[in-house]
């Protein structure tokens, strides 16, 4: 099931993130997140050895951990979503179709003129989009 | 898109075809309400140069939304990461979905390696406006050198980019060039990856 997902803004700042757990283990899911940002920098600035095409925004698998399974996707405006799932044997097309979803859902959120570039998401509506694409993929 | 055609009338709500067909604004509705922005912002300044300020941070902020629903909507969920790939997404695909059409010319500057150039005959924000004498090289076209500037600085690539009239011989309305001036980090980022 998909734990956590996460957009981070350009300069690595946290514009939105949101636990799909009972338990407590936001903290871990939000260090995890905090760790992938440093596989994402290595994969846009050194894509010969990564292997992920120049120009993809889906960044594919970042790093799996014992539990966990990363995923990344980053837009052309630098802003990253993280993907943290529970399901260690997910297909990569799902998830692609995840972050397209979710990426017209940012779209959405940042279309509004009220909202400023740069600053944390704190759209009612994104959030609830968010849960809807997230329990849509029977993940959660 | 702002529309340049009157969309067809339809007597009866069934006649309608079910296909949305193009979703265009009225360039009417359109031109007042940039009149209006225009009137205002000359209200909070004291010179020219700040007028075109306060009209190139407003397109600022429409390029940079304008950036993000397109990668969206059209690039097929790529990255641009070269410079001529990004210029010629902003001279057709960005240009065709503001104002109808792909921009009359996109140039690269003769004197300096940094610059390019986007050139409109008649630039759809301009196609009402006449500048008075005494505001000399005031340029409306600000407004969309600030949209530039949002997809440009959003994507990666920081610029300098200004609006300027250039008389061509014969006609009466000058054409609109819209100049971008690239930082070195872009230049240097661009020959790194042409290795």
């Amino acid at each position: 099931m998909i734990v956590c997902v996460a957009v981070v803004g350009h300069q690595n700042n946290p514009l939105y993130i949101q636990s799909f757990t009972d338990a407590d283990d936001a903290l871990k899911l939000h260090h995890i997140v905090h760790c992938s940002l440093d596989v994402i920098e290595e994969r846009v600035n050194n894509p010969k050895k990564s292997g992920t095409t120049l120009n993809e925004a889906f960044l594919g698998l970042l790093y799996p951990t014992v539990n966990y399974k990363v995923y990344g996707y980053l837009t052309n405006t630098k802003v990253k979503f993280i993907l943290v799932t529970t399901d260690l044997d997910v297909r990569d097309t799902d998830v692609r179709s995840f972050f397209r979803k979710f990426h017209a859902a940012y779209v959405d959120a940042v279309s509004n003129p009220f909202h400023v570039p740069g600053k944390k998401i704190t759209s009612r509506t994104f959030a609830q989009t968010v849960s809807n694409i997230v329990g849509s993929y029977g993940l959660n | 898109m702002i529309g340049v055609g009157k969309m067809k009338q339809y007597s009866n709500v069934l006649d309608k075809p079910l296909s949305k067909g193009k979703q265009e604004v009225s360039l009417t509705a359109f031109a007042f309400l940039f009149s209006e922005l225009v009137q205002y912002n000359q209200t909070q300044v004291d010179n020219i140069a700040e007028l075109e300020r306060r009209l190139e941070d407003a397109g600022y902020a429409v390029g940079s939304r304008v950036l993000e629903l397109l990668c969206n909507r059209e690039k097929g969920n790529r990255r641009e990461t070269r410079l001529l790939g990004i210029l010629s997404f902003v001279h057709s695909t960005v240009w065709k979905v503001l104002f109808g059409k792909v921009a009359d010319s996109l140039e690269k500057g003769t004197e300096h390696e940094d610059e390019y150039m986007i050139s409109e005959k008649e630039l759809l924000v301009n196609r009402f406006i006449s500048i008075p004498k005494d505001m000399g090289t005031f340029n409306c076209g600000a407004f969309v050198a600030g949209i530039v500037k949002g997809v440009l600085d959003n994507a990666g690539f920081p610029a300098v980019v200004t609006a300027h009239f250039v008389p061509i011989e014969g006609q009466q309305r000058p054409r609109t060039t819209i100049l971008i001036k690239f930082a070195d980090e872009v230049l240097k980022r661009e020959a790194r990856l042409s290795q």
